[in-house]
């Protein structure tokens, strides 16, 4: 027990735990304060998620729809860990995210592209976006952060101008993907079946699995990942080893913002859904996928699973008893375990206490 | 009756996980006097001065003050117990003026907390006067000398009415006038009845200041001698255990062909408008150790950037080994034979969180014996070649190859850039303060590897701030002063003093290249 | 154009007052990127004590909402102050963790308070028709807004707080050294409390202000914008001093107002933009001020680093 709690990946994955047990708590005494009857049965709703549906068809559905939201999630966390390596905090991930979307919507619409275009369409509009952070921290010594928010809302304004032009007459919304060129929507190569004929779930499952253990060969096998993490753990001694920091923060910003555009084309592209041409907030997706990054310890495959209870908890809000709660609830939560993410250091630390009194015996005993 | 001590520290001990700090510590602290507490890095010097500020509370032991048992439980206690303390690293705020950081924390003030600066101006004008501490109180410490910046320490103290005065390493910034200076104003203290304690490791200093000198080693008590009734050979023997060669033993150098050639360089400085390196030139060569010498902040670490590509030059030209390395990268200076031992090994020198086998290939990783054609590592490789500088340059770890930089003693860090930067067989080392915070036998180790890579027909540049370091060490000696280089010496023939004259900038030649 | 006038020193006084909250916080060493959900809470307190209390004499109403707006802010800034101080937690992330709980929970909080009200209505608005007029004097069709004079006054009394008092000089030795702090006996603990309090109340009444500037009626999914992180490219562009931030402040205001009142202008209208346009101008005037500006920033030196007591 103590040999495996000395382990960081199991130690990484308690800290998980604590952190998402206490959202949880918090989230349930939340809805017990606005209502204590039904306080219950919400939380526990939020957790089933798809599973509060009785029949199984239906079930594999919803499982589906649950998936096929995950899949970004999974883009966007993949995208601000990748940064995070390298010290770098980008949550201009929402915004990347966002030029990807209008780059697949538009060009799929406008120009009838088909899909595997649209795609690499969407992976070089958020890649720019990443890029031009990345050119501000490096030549300007602009702090990504804020750079970052400010493009998310930049991004925002322009995608809502530009699809403007491909939206219904009637409605806010673009207009539908299935309709218009259904040569952009991605193929499904047979996994629809497999989930009760959601045609909601496409090769992006395992395409994103497969970037997902990209991602995390390139940081540890990898030259160019002994660069990247050698910059993050230590800026000064890379730069003495002759790294090429500035190409490396760029490139590295560029690789973050494609992997947030290629998110977002593969749910637009699902045709799962539309584009709100008037809204007025940056779309989540991007700001959940830091609590997916750092609940999944920073960890590309962790961030995997972490990505599907984010979206699993999210998905469930809708569940929720909407006589007395909204579902803004799996928000709370989300951003509780972000906040608790903050203490996994200490978590750790703690771990480390406490299993080291055993440690220092066995070494007297030598 | 009254008693003698201004304070005692008895029989104090303090643990930390896996090994004693002190142990079983005395110092007797008389007033009046100037009391030198002696002893290497890593013997307890430090930790027995945070016992006595509040910063760690010991096992055993008691402090009195005046005979009285007294509890300090952290800073505020001891500054209350009229104790006060000029840091080796100064602690002033660099933004702040002189006077801010005298009054800090004991501001006079008026109503609702605002501040009377000109009281406290009054005071401390009146002080510097009577100590013959010169200061400006309105200048920022960003913009002043290290001499005024510890003057502005000292007078913190006073201003707080301090009795016990405690010096820590206070003269390794100075020029040896400046530390002339010092031990006057430290006599003058004393002659107004304020107790000095002196922490120090060099001999000549405690002999030429001190009344009384406390010894430690390794955490352990060795003994409180009168400096009228000792020697320096008895002094370092107390303090090292064994009688240590103050000679770096080498045989006289045979140099060559120039290797680098650095001509008319000048280098702008971050921090002011000046240059911070003015139209230096110099010649490295085969077979030669050659050391720049100067005080701290008089534009070595500027030359170190310009040389190492750190750092554009404003103008001038760099040739190593016949070629023009003016613009080139970091990484092609590095691939064209120039190593480098950073100043602060930390901060440039290693990264601390990965393992040792992965800090040991931080220069070479790009090559093809450690990266495959499609930009895999060969692990395999890095680990083989890791072992094999471990075991040849003996570099002790816990795990080997595996073990996290960061669990490693500092002098063991040392070792493994030393391994790194020599096994490229480089054509020239540049080595900035190698034996910086080291214990003796690092020291001597890393000694005797610049000079086998003298004999090897390598050119080596040596940037020290230590005077016997200077003197040892090197077959030539450049000082540098103000950006410039006033003057070359053969340390056969000079003398600390003439060498200090040259580093204060009270005597300069021209120096051809 | 006085209604320019009128969006520019509404909007500069919201973002001057979120601004010296994060100059404070950050002269104390804490970054506080938590400056929009400050915002967002303290928004909500002062929102419900003007949706409430509206039947009270405008003085005291006014003073309620204030200090409901403060002490929500302060309360909410405990979360960076815990995790940052005492935990030694990434400041980015608790930050941004903050940012997003804020907007959940207040939406969660409105919603079940509508709800329990009028179990039809589940939207996450509240209005404050009268309450925000108790705030404001009609001059000639000038809305002018008791924050203007507050925003002034705020100004001049952080500038005697940092340069003229003995706190302030503590606090921001705590930023630039806090070892050296420490060495004189400052509690940096308690002064970095005491910067992260500071800016919790600052931004938490910068909410309070930001949604007085036009409505009276606020939907909390909305948040408030980026306006937190536009103050914080205020402070830095003020480079952390006061009278420059107020500055930079009326710079930004002026943007923002545009985006409101670009219709009363016939030049503009000519042009014929997307109002989007107008939209993105407070951004991109901040992206492109940032570029020229950041290069020389002089930075609280210890900021974004936890103090450790033990290390030194």
């Amino acid at each position: 027990m103590k040999n495996l709690l000395k382990r960081p990946g199991v130690q990484a994955f308690v800290a998980s735990v604590i952190c998402i047990l206490l959202g949880l708590i918090i989230g349930y005494i939340v809805l017990l304060f606005i209502n204590p009857q039904g306080a219950w049965q919400s939380i526990t709703d939020v957790v089933r998620n798809f599973f509060t549906w009785s029949r199984p068809p239906q079930r594999l559905k919803q499982f589906g729809n649950t998936l096929a939201k995950t899949i970004p999630l999974i883009m966007c966390s993949l995208s601000i860990l990748f940064s995070y390596k390298v010290g770098l905090f980008n949550i201009g991930a929402a915004g990347q995210y966002v030029a990807g979307a209008c780059a697949s919507l538009y060009a799929a619409l406008a120009w009838g592209w088909g899909w595997l275009p649209c795609m690499i369409f969407a992976i070089v509009a958020g890649a720019l976006l990443g890029a031009i952070v990345g050119f501000l921290k490096s030549y300007c010594n602009v702090n990504e952060v804020i750079s970052g928010i400010m493009l998310n809302w930049i991004a925002l304004y322009t995608t809502n101008t530009i699809l403007s032009n491909v939206k219904e007459t009637a409605s806010p919304y673009t207009l539908y993907l299935n309709k218009e060129n259904p040569s952009a929507l991605l193929p499904t190569a047979g996994l629809d079946q497999l989930f009760n004929k959601n045609t909601y779930v496409t090769i992006a499952v395992p395409l994103a699995l497969i970037i997902a253990i990209a991602v995390a060969v390139i940081l540890t096998k990898t030259r160019f990942g002994y660069e990247l993490r050698a910059t993050g753990l230590n800026k000064n001694a890379a730069r003495y080893a002759g790294m090429a920091e500035n190409r490396n923060i760029i490139l590295t910003l560029m690789i973050s913002g494609a992997l947030a555009g290629l998110g977002a084309s593969m749910l637009y592209q699902t045709g799962y859904m539309r584009w709100e041409c008037t809204q007025s907030s940056v779309p989540a997706m991007g700001f959940n996928g830091i609590a997916a990054a750092f609940l999944g310890g920073l960890n590309p495959i962790g961030a995997v699973f972490s990505s599907f209870f984010i979206q699993h908890i999210t998905d469930g809000g809708q569940y929720v008893n909407t006589n007395y709660y909204s579902s803004q609830i799996s928000d709370v939560i989300s951003s509780v375990i972000i906040y608790l993410c903050g203490f996994v250091l200490f978590i750790k630390l703690t771990i480390n206490r406490m299993i080291k009194p055993s440690k220092e015996k066995k070494g007297e005993k030598k | 009756m009254e008693s003698p001590y201004a304070i005692e520290m008895l029989n104090i001990t303090k643990r930390f996980p896996g090994i004693i700090a002190n142990d079983n510590i005395t110092l007797q602290l008389r007033k009046g006097e100037i009391h030198a507490l002696l002893g290497e890095n890593g013997a307890g010097k430090s930790t027995l001065m945070s016992v006595l500020f509040g910063l760690y509370q010991p096992e055993e032991g008691i402090i009195k003050k005046d005979g009285v048992e007294v509890q300090i439980k952290d800073p505020n206690d001891a500054n209350a117990l009229g104790i006060g303390m000029v840091h080796q690293h100064f602690k002033l705020v660099e933004c702040f003026t002189v006077l801010d950081n005298i009054i800090m924390g004991v501001e006079p003030v008026g109503h609702l907390g605002f501040l009377r600066k000109k009281e406290a101006r009054e005071k401390v004008l009146e002080l510097s006067k009577k100590y013959g501490l010169e200061v400006d109180p309105d200048a920022k410490i960003e913009d002043i000398t290290v001499g005024m910046q510890q003057r502005t320490e000292i007078l913190k103290m006073l201003y707080r009415d301090n009795e016990i005065l405690i010096f820590d390493e206070p003269t390794a910034v100075l020029t040896p006038q400046e530390i002339d200076e010092l031990m006057q104003i430290m006599r003058n203290l004393a002659a107004e009845g304020k107790s000095i304690l002196f922490i120090s490791h060099k001999l000549a200093e405690i002999m030429a200041v001190a009344d009384r000198c406390t010894v430690l080693r390794k955490g352990k008590y060795i003994g409180t001698v009168n400096t009228k009734d000792t020697t320096m050979e008895e002094l370092s023997a107390m303090m090292v255990g064994r009688n240590v060669n103050f000679h770096v033993e080498k045989k006289p150098a045979h140099p060559g062909d120039a290797i680098l050639e650095v001509r008319h360089m000048t280098v702008a400085s971050k921090t002011h408008n000046n240059n911070a390196v003015k139209d230096v030139s110099f010649k490295v060569r085969r077979g030669e150790i050659v050391c720049i010498a100067g005080i701290d902040g008089n534009g070595q670490s500027e030359l170190v950037y310009g040389l190492t590509g750190l750092e554009p030059l404003t103008s001038g030209e760099i040739i190593l080994d016949g070629k023009d390395i003016t613009k080139a990268s970091i990484r092609k200076r590095s691939v064209a034979g120039m190593s480098h031992i950073p100043e602060d090994r930390h901060k440039h020198g290693l990264v601390l969180d990965y393992s040792l086998e992965y800090n040991m290939i931080l220069q070479t990783y790009f090559e093809s014996r450690f990266t495959d054609n499609i930009g895999f590592l060969r692990r395999k490789n890095i680990r083989n070649y890791s072992d094999k500088l471990i075991d040849q340059y003996d570099v002790r770890s816990g795990q080997g190859s595996i073990t996290m930089a960061r669990s490693m003693s500092g002098g063991n860090q040392q070792k493994a850039i030393i391994a790194r930067e020599l096994d490229k067989q480089p054509e020239l080392l540049v080595a900035v303060q190698p034996t910086r915070g080291l214990d003796v036998g690092a020291i001597e180790y890393i000694h005797k590897q610049l000079v086998a890579q003298r004999d090897a027909g390598k050119a080596v540049l040596l940037i020290s701030l230590e005077l016997d370091e200077v003197m040892d060490v090197p077959d030539r000696i450049l000082v540098m002063y103000e950006g410039e280089i006033v003057g070359e010496l053969d340390p056969k023939k000079t003398t600390q003093e003439e060498l200090g004259l040259y580093m204060a900038g009270a005597k300069r030649d021209e120096v051809k290249a | 154009m006085l209604l320019l006038i009128q969006y520019t020193l509404i909007f500069a006084s919201v973002l001057l007052l979120v601004a010296l909250g994060g100059c404070i916080s950050e002269h104390s060493g804490i970054i506080n990127l938590g400056l929009e959900g400050i915002m967002v809470v303290g928004a909500l307190g002062g929102a419900l004590v003007m949706s409430n209390l509206s039947t009270l004499p405008p003085a005291l109403m006014v003073i309620l909402a204030l200090l409901a707006s403060i002490i929500l802010g302060m309360l909410y800034s405990c979360l960076l102050g815990v995790a940052a101080i005492h935990f030694k937690a990434d400041q980015t992330l608790v930050g941004t963790a903050m940012n997003l709980l804020a907007t959940a929970a207040a939406t969660v909080f409105v919603k079940a308070m509508n709800t329990a009200m009028n179990p039809d209505n589940h939207s996450s608005e509240i209005e404050y028709v009268a309450g925000r007029k108790m705030f404001i004097v009609n001059i000639n069709g000038f809305e002018f807004n008791w924050f203007m004079p507050l925003a002034v006054i705020v100004v001049i009394l952080v500038y005697l707080f940092l340069y003229k008092n003995k706190l302030g000089l503590r606090l921001m030795a705590c930023g630039e050294h806090p070892q050296a702090a420490d060495s004189v006996g400052i509690n940096v603990y308690k002064m970095r409390w005491m910067g992260v309090l500071i800016s919790g109340a600052l931004a938490g009444m910068g909410g309070l202000c930001y949604i007085l500037a036009g409505v009276s009626l606020w939907k909390f999914e909305n948040g408030v914008a980026g306006f937190g992180f536009l103050a914080l490219a205020v402070m830095i562009f003020g480079q952390w001093k006061p009278g420059r931030i107020a500055l930079a402040a009326l710079l930004f205001g002026l943007f923002r107002a545009l985006s409101n009142t670009y219709m009363g202008f016939p030049a503009l209208v000519s042009l014929n933009l997307p109002s989007n346009v107008y939209n993105m101008m407070p951004y991109i005037v901040c992206l492109i001020v940032l570029a020229f500006t950041s290069k020389t920033s002089r930075a609280p030196k210890a900021e974004g680093i936890p103090y450790d007591k033990g290390s030194r």
